[in-house]
Parts: structure tokens; C-alpha cells; sequence
């Protein structure tokens, strides 16, 4: 038998696990920054680069796609080579990957605070970036799988299965949300428009939450795990249950962000159901992890990297649990748009991705440099830091939460909303906001002792060549891929997939035609199924690297079809006497200031289908309302009151003083100054531009609209500006402000401004 | 030590019962709850459930307002408990555009004998509750609840005669 000596890649490792400290930090620190600015409004230092709409998104970018996304490369890279017995198909590739990833990461750093932004949340980044994602994604998902065609070891691990699944899910997510029209190199607008660039963000937004930051961790988890426990993994038959019911359920949960929006009813049930039915999968991940420790408690005590995991895979529970629960429509009527959604990714972000990458880096920095932890009651400290800051972040968060939730829906014994400013709930929630600066610094505290750590124990040693010498493997017995196709697993599948489909729909002469489809299926598979051998279907399944790939894009392709498919063809189905109009060239301007500043990752656009919203912003929000919209701007947090009724509530002077100094109109607001907006002059050469793409993009402008775009615009702000000179407040016609108003005053408008006032309206 | 997954073994223990009871349990009540709400459409869709607690807080409202009219605001104007609760409101709501004392910014000064809408307290009681949309003025109807109208628009007419020096007077003289 030949023998052969492999050597890893471990250098791939070892930059990631860098970058992923270093973006880490930055990205950490930015979001102290945002935290310090919800109370105090001058901590953005007077800038418009580094005001909170702006640096939000940097944050969330930052840690998302910076910290846990370079976290994951390291530990993927590593046990990918080990789990294959190959070192990586390409160093060409694995570099490329790195590079690349860091260029866009710091193109991102740059662009965010520029404001140059798609405005939906976690795909703010503009068009030519996204490319460069795609591509360099595209460059990592062929060198994994020409490893994984190249392996020497048959079976593939459960580790590699979420790898597979992370690979394939996110390129699907990340192209499919990111199509736009460009305008410029610098701005697009995105092809879906409200109702549906609602569904399709929050299908690709909480899939980033699914299939970024939580499979391939999971998959980290199941390597690294009973690798530092130096335990055998607590059950096979539960990790392959919980995969793929946690791929195949977790892409139909994304309407959980929508409950009692104008996302139809039917969508925000299945949102609801499905996340409600992710509970049991999540928590088989956590099972195995945890009870993998079992039998070693004892060394919890001593060493940080399993103390790290535990706490870890703990918080996945918790956090895990308390997203079910948000998706009950009941609970998340009280808790959306609040404190408590914050609070909830944060259990999720440090606490799960933090202490999992902590765990990680404390175990294989040592490794990768040949040495010692420099110090483990350093890294005791960092655990007990990090644990205290999460506490108090997500208590002050619930607290909040709640407490600002009962406030805005709380109605008096005679039938008036109790606390009607919103003003009023800023500032029961203000002393929350103190608390949850002061835990996220402390969790900042233990990062900066596990640098230093960490950098102390690089110092203490060098980098390491790891070899393996392996036997060339056997040729092994070959399973016909017909044969794991045409089996009962599948059979039984597609009866159960069918039945639900019958099921779901109403039209009841549907159900036959499943029914025979279905009929003919099992008898086929059936004939073709395989004999009972010495391996399971599933055991012969993992030793077919691309048939399992293809059956994992298949699990997760069916939610977002089922989903997207009627909601798509709900644009024909709207109501169009009712629908909104087109913005004008200056509304459209405006509207893009409104994109550019951030302004929705404060304010809602958005009246959900609730007593407590329509008491104080008016008449529910409706689909047929938005299907101008790109982006769609719903919001996910209201840290200032909803938007969507916003326009005549209030006349342009208004408008005028609270955007130059937000506390002259609303006494406690935390909202920061936009008085660089009068300065800034705006670019009329983008009109014309802006109204032909949303022509290209469906939107019924008529035909002149793109000549007449500049004049039009000028006449618009001209009367704006006029009208605010004469009650003493000077602007320039062509100033952003000015658009900004125009736009603000359009939200909501039919043709003429159409202002509701609540209830008493529909008398 | 096994050769495979470089060195990790997997054990194959038994699910727990509890946890394919929670796996089973939310697979039956997503079924329930799809037929319930969604095949036979038994449960109120959201909007209808709208519409029903929308009914409810209006009919609280109209239980809770008694009848008003100039003279029952005017003799309102004079009683200083009313009046106190009528300023605690309009300091929290209306000095935005109204001023801290009333002077007029945005809004017109509420203090002279000028109206732009009418000086008579039912016709301030209508400008309150139903707002002049195209001037700016919301209506407070519906986020202060009648009985917080009825204060306020007592608070401003106690206001009458005042003369604060602040924006200069704006509609008809009222007589």
C-alpha cells in the first residue's frame, strides 16, 4: 500500500484567525461607539460619518462578515484538511479567498460610513462590492469542493455536511437579495420592491443569522468540541436528525420578522410556524454539544477552552429557545420593533459566536505555533468579563424591551393611548441604554485580554508545518447515485413534502394531481430502492460528497420557492385604485437621503395591523402602499417613532427645526443633528438617472418624467424653499434638506396628502 | 483511537424522549394551527382581528366622554384641577409648536385674542381633536383620549387674554 505525506495549510489559518481578532476589535468598538450615541446624541462627534444610521450598519457588518466570517474561514480551513486527510485543492484560492475577503472588508469600512448604502439590513454593502463577495465566494466554494473531491477519507463528517450546507445557502442568499439596477457605481436600486423586498430581505436576513452564523459554527462546534474534550461526539443519529431538519426548516422562518406587517397572513403564519418547529433542531445541537462534555466536567473547571464552549453552546441554547418564542405572533406584537430583538442577537452574537470563536482561538493558536497558552487565568478572566458584560447586556435589553413595548400599547381606562409621546418611552428606557453600554464594555475588556493572550502566546513559539502520513486509501466498493436517489428516504420525502403542499393549499382539485404525482413516485423509488447492506442509506449518502451537496441545496431551495413564489405573483393581485404613486424626482432624492443616512435602522415604515400602532401612527399599513418602495424601508427597530403616516402630520418648518437641532422640536430625543443637510447641495445630475432606472424597474413614470426630471425637481424645491422663507427659515431650493422634506411629507400620500389620523378616520 | 474524522468518535445514543416530543409536538400544532387559521379560516384573520379591538377602544372612548359644549368648557376653564391637567398636557405635546408658554412658533400664539379657526371653545375642542392637517396641527383625538381633550382645551381657554409677547397675531379677532 502506498504511503503518502500530507502537509496542511495551516497559514490560511493562522491569517483568518488575525483578521478575525483584529476586524473583531474594530468592529466591536463600533458598536460601543453606536451604543454611546442612543445616549448620548454628540458621541457621533458632530460628523455625519460617524453618525449612529451610518456606523450601524458598519457594526453589524463588521461583526457579522468581519469577525465571525474570518472566524469561520479559520476553523473551516483547518478542519476541512484534517476531516478530508488533504491539505486545500489551491493555496492560490485559499489566498485569494483571504485577500479578497479583506479588501472587501475594507471596503466596506469605507463605503458604510460614506453612507453609500442599499439600505436593508446585513446586504448594505453597494452593488460592485457585493460582486467582489460573490466572486470571492464563489473562488472559496471551488477550492472546498476540489478538496472534497480530492479526499482521502470516504465518509464525510458531520462537521463538513453544515460546511456543505453553509457554502451552497449563502451564495444562493447573498445573489438572489442582492439584485439591483445601478445608477452609478456608488448606488442601485434593488429589483424587489416593498411587500416582496421585505420577504426576500428577511428570507436572505435571517438566513444570514442561519446560515453564516450559526451552521458553520455548528460545524466548528462538532470538530473543535470533542476535539478539545477529547470525547467522542454524544450521538451520530442526533446530529444527522438535527442537520437536516435545521436546514430544511430554518429558510421558511424569515417571515418571523414581519408578523402584522402588509406581508400576507398566510406568510407570517408559516414565519411563525416554522420558527416554532426550529426549536427541537437548534436544540439537538446544543444536546450533542453538551453532553459530548458529559464525562468531563471536571476539566471545565481548569481549562478556558472547554469552559468557553460550554458557555457557549449554553447561550445557543438560550438564544435558540428565545427566538421560537419572539415568532409567536402575541409575543412578538409586544416585542418587535424593540430593545428585546437587540438583546436577543446579542445572546446570539457574543454569546454564542464570541465564546465559540474564544473557545476556538484558545485551543488552536497554541497548536498552529507549536506551544502553550500563555496565560489560562488571563483567559479566565476574559470568560468571566465577557459572561457578566452579556448578562448585562441582554438583561438591559429585555428590560427595555418589554418595558417599552407595554408602554406604546398601553390604552387608558377611557379608551387613549397612555403614554402618547413617544418621547415619554425614550425616556423610561434611557437609564437601559447606560447598562447596556457599560456590559458591552466589559465584554470589550476580556476581547482586549485575549488579545493580548493570544499575541503573548504567538510570541512564545513558531509557526508549525503539521504533517500527516496516511496510506492511500482502498477503491471502494461504488454505490450508483440512482440507487441512493431512487430510495425509500427519498420516497418517503417527497410523500411527506407532497401531502404538505396538498395540505397548505386551499384549492382542493390540486390535491389529486399530488396525489397521483406522488402515487407514482413512491412505486418507482420503491423498485429502485437499495438492498439492505452493511451501510445505511445515510452512511452510503455520506460517502457521496456531490450527491449530498445537491440534496442539501435541494432541502433548503424548496422554503424559499414555496414562499416566494406567491408573493410574487401577489403583485399582480394588488389593488391598484388604492396604491401609491410614483415618488417625484425630488421625493425619489430625498428618499435616497433617507437611505444614505440610515434613518431605518431607527424608524419603521410600517403600521402593523395592531390597536397600539393605529392608536398612534393611523390606518394600518397595506401592501399596495409600498410597491414603489426600492428599497423597501419597514425598519427593524423603532428607537424613534414609526414614519409610515408621517407625511403633512407636520408642516415643512417643523421638519426644518427638528432636523437642524432634534431636541428644539422633541425635547429628549436621542436622535442626532442632521443640519449638514441644509449645506449639502444636492445632485441634480442623479435625477434624471434615478427616475429611468425605476422606469427600467416597472415603475409607470410617464414618458417626459425622465426629461423633466431636473426641472421638475427645481420647481418642487423652489416652493418648498419659498414657503419656508416666509415663515423665517432659510434654505436653498437645491439643498439636500429641502429634498428630505419633499420626501418626508410624500410618505403615505395619495396624490393629494392623504394624512390619516387614527381611528376615528374610517368613521 | 479511531482513524476516522481525524480521531473524533461518534457515539449513537438514543434521541431523548423530551426532545422528539418538542420536535413531534411542534410539527402537530403547526398542522392545528394551518388548519385552524388558514385552511378552514376559523381563526380571525389579523385584519378582522383589527378591526374588532378598534371597535372596542372606540366604543370605551364614546363610553367615557360626556357631553360637551362652549358652556361646559367655558365653567371647565375655571376649575384649576382641570386646568393644572390641561397644562401638564400641552407641556408634554403641544409646546412644540405651540411654545412653553404658548407664545407661538411653529404653531400660531395661543395666548391673544386672534384665531385662525375660531376663538369659540367648541370650535378650539374641534381643532384639538380633529386637527387642520393642511396648517400642521394634528389631530389629538384619538392619542390624548376625550377626556385629555377636554383639559387641554380647557387649559387654552383659560390662556385667553394673556397676551404673552411672542408670535404675532395670526387669523380673525375674536370678538
Amino acid at each position: 500500500m502506498k504511503q503518502i505525506e500530507i502537509t496542511y495549510d495551516d497559514r490560511i489559518s493562522r491569517q483568518f484567525i488575525a483578521a478575525s481578532i483584529i476586524f473583531g476589535l474594530v468592529g466591536m468598538l463600533v458598536g460601543v461607539l453606536a451604543a454611546a450615541q442612543l445616549s448620548f446624541f454628540q458621541a457621533n462627534l458632530g460628523t455625519s460619518f460617524l453618525s449612529f444610521g451610518r456606523i450601524r450598519p458598519l457594526h453589524t457588518n463588521a461583526v457579522i462578515f468581519a469577525f465571525v466570517g474570518n472566524m469561520i474561514f479559520a476553523g473551516i480551513y483547518y478542519s476541512t484538511q484534517r476531516l478530508l486527510k488533504a491539505r486545500m485543492a489551491s493555496d492560490l484560492l485559499s489566498q485569494f479567498h483571504f485577500w479578497g475577503w479583506q479588501a472587501i472588508i475594507l471596503a466596506a469600512a469605507i463605503t458604510l460610513p460614506l453612507g453609500i448604502t442599499q439600505g436593508k439590513e446585513y446586504a448594505e454593502l453597494e452593488w460592485p462590492i457585493d460582486l467582489a463577495i460573490a466572486i470571492v465566494w464563489v473562488a472559496f466554494a471551488v477550492n472546498f469542493f476540489w478538496t472534497l473531491a480530492r479526499r482521502r477519507e470516504k465518509q464525510l463528517y458531520v462537521a463538513i455536511w453544515f460546511y456543505i450546507a453553509t457554502i451552497l445557502t449563502v451564495a444562493l442568499l447573498h445573489i438572489v437579495n442582492n439584485l439591483s439596477l445601478p445608477t452609478s457605481m456608488t448606488h442601485s436600486f434593488p429589483v424587489f420592491a416593498g411587500v416582496q423586498g421585505a420577504l426576500v430581505q428577511w428570507w436572505y436576513g435571517h438566513n444570514a443569522v442561519a446560515f453564516f452564523l450559526t451552521t458553520p459554527v455548528l460545524g466548528i462546534m462538532y470538530y473543535f468540541l470533542p476535539k478539545a474534550a477529547e470525547r467522542p461526539v454524544y450521538s451520530y443519529r442526533l446530529s444527522l436528525v438535527h442537520f437536516w431538519s435545521l436546514i430544511f426548516i430554518y429558510i421558511w422562518a424569515g417571515p418571523h420578522h414581519l408578523l402584522y406587517t402588509a406581508l400576507p397572513d398566510w406568510a407570517q403564519s408559516l414565519g411563525m410556524l416554522f420558527s416554532l418547529m426550529l426549536w427541537a433542531p437548534s436544540w439537538g445541537g446544543m444536546l450533542n454539544g453538551l453532553l459530548t462534555l458529559k464525562g468531563s466536567w471536571g476539566k471545565l473547571r481548569t481549562d478556558p477552552v472547554l469552559k468557553f464552549f460550554a458557555a457557549g453552546v449554553t447561550f445557543y441554547g438560550m438564544a435558540t429557545f428565545e427566538g421560537p418564542l419572539l415568532s409567536i405572533k402575541s409575543v412578538n406584537a409586544l416585542a418587535h420593533y424593540t430593545d428585546w430583538i437587540i438583546g436577543h442577537v446579542h445572546a446570539g452574537a457574543l454569546g454564542w459566536n464570541g465564546f465559540m470563536a474564544a473557545a476556538m482561538f484558545y485551543w488552536m493558536v497554541p497548536k498552529l505555533y507549536g506551544t502553550k497558552l500563555y496565560s489560562r487565568a488571563l483567559a479566565d478572566m476574559h470568560f468571566w468579563l465577557g459572561t457578566f458584560g452579556i448578562i448585562l447586556y441582554v438583561v438591559a435589553m429585555w428590560v427595555s424591551g418589554v418595558t417599552q413595548g407595554l408602554m406604546l400599547k398601553a390604552v387608558t381606562a377611557s379608551g387613549a393611548l397612555q403614554y402618547p409621546s413617544f418621547l415619554e418611552t425614550l425616556e423610561a428606557v434611557k437609564p437601559f441604554y447606560m447598562m447596556r453600554l457599560i456590559g458591552g464594555s466589559f465584554y470589550v475588556i476580556g476581547f482586549v485580554l485575549m488579545i493580548y493572550n493570544l499575541w503573548k502566546t504567538v510570541k512564545s513559539g513558531a509557526p508549525v508545518e503539521a504533517r500527516l502520513t496516511v496510506t492511500e486509501p482502498e477503491a471502494v466498493a461504488h454505490v450508483p447515485a440512482g440507487r441512493l436517489v431512487f430510495s425509500k428516504p427519498i420516497a418517503i420525502i417527497f410523500v411527506m413534502l407532497g401531502l404538505l403542499l396538498g395540505f397548505a393549499t386551499r384549492n382542493h382539485g390540486h390535491w389529486v394531481v399530488y396525489l397521483v404525482a406522488l402515487a407514482i413516485t413512491c412505486v418507482v423509488a420503491y423498485a429502485w430502492s437499495p438492498r439492505e447492506g452493511d451501510y445505511s442509506w445515510h452512511r452510503m449518502l455520506e460517502g457521496k460528497a456531490f450527491l449530498f451537496s445537491a440534496f442539501t441545496l435541494l432541502a433548503v431551495l424548496i422554503g424559499g420557492i414555496v414562499e416566494f413564489v406567491p408573493a410574487l405573483a401577489l403583485k399582480q393581485a394588488v389593488p391598484t385604485e388604492n396604491a401609491q404613486r410614483p415618488y417625484s424626482a425630488l421625493e425619489l432624492a430625498g428618499r435616497n437621503i433617507y437611505v444614505r443616512e440610515g434613518c431605518y435602522t431607527c424608524h419603521s415604515q410600517m403600521v402593523r395591523s395592531l390597536v397600539g400602532d393605529t392608536a398612534r401612527y393611523g390606518e394600518a399599513s397595506k401592501p399596495e402602499e409600498f410597491i414603489y418602495d426600492m428599497p423597501y424601508q419597514w425598519g427593524s427597530k423603532r428607537t424613534g417613532p414609526d414614519l409610515h403616516r408621517l407625511g403633512g402630520r407636520y408642516p415643512d418648518l417643523w421638519h426644518y427645526q427638528h432636523m437642524l437641532d432634534p431636541r428644539a422640536t422633541s425635547p429628549g430625543s436621542n436622535m442626532p443633528s442632521y443640519a449638514f443637510l441644509k449645506d449639502a447641495v444636492l445632485d441634480t445630475n442623479a435625477l434624471a438617472t434615478n427616475v429611468r432606472t425605476m422606469q427600467a424597474l416597472g415603475v409607470p413614470y410617464p414618458a417626459k418624467a425622465v426629461l423633466e426630471a431636473e426641472a421638475q425637481a427645481r420647481t418642487d424645491g423652489e416652493r418648498i424653499a419659498a414657503g419656508l422663507k416666509a415663515q423665517g427659515a432659510d434654505v436653498a431650493a437645491n439643498s439636500e434638506l429641502t429634498a428630505l422634506i419633499a420626501y418626508l411629507q410624500s410618505l403615505s400620500s395619495k396624490e393629494k396628502a392623504n394624512v390619516s389620523s387614527g381611528i376615528s378616520r374610517a368613521e | 483511537m479511531s482513524d476516522h474524522h481525524d480521531g473524533i468518535e461518534e457515539h449513537d445514543n438514543h434521541l431523548p424522549n423530551w426532545w422528539l416530543v418538542t420536535l413531534f409536538g411542534s410539527i402537530v400544532f403547526s398542522f392545528a394551527y394551518w388548519t385552524y387559521y388558514e385552511t378552514l379560516g376559523v381563526g380571525a384573520a389579523q385584519a378582522q382581528e383589527l378591526a374588532g379591538e378598534e371597535a372596542a377602544l372606540r366604543a370605551l372612548r364614546e363610553k367615557s366622554a360626556p357631553p360637551i359644549s362652549d358652556e361646559s368648557l367655558l365653567a371647565l376653564s375655571k376649575d384649576q384641577k382641570v386646568v393644572a391637567s390641561g397644562e401638564t398636557i400641552f407641556k408634554t405635546n403641544c409646546v412644540a409648536c405651540h411654545g412653553m408658554r404658548a407664545e407661538g412658533s411653529v404653531g400660531p400664539n395661543l395666548t391673544d385674542a386672534y384665531w385662525l379657526h375660531g376663538g369659540k371653545p367648541m370650535q378650539i375642542h374641534g381643532v384639538i381633536t380633529k386637527g387642520v392637517t393642511e396648517k400642521g396641527m394634528l389631530a389629538w383625538g384619538n392619542v390624548l383620549g376625550d377626556a385629555k381633550v377636554r383639559d387641554v382645551t380647557a387649559f387654552v381657554l383659560s390662556l385667553k387674554g394673556t397676551n404673552v409677547q411672542g408670535k404675532p397675531p395670526q387669523g380673525e379677532k375674536d370678538p
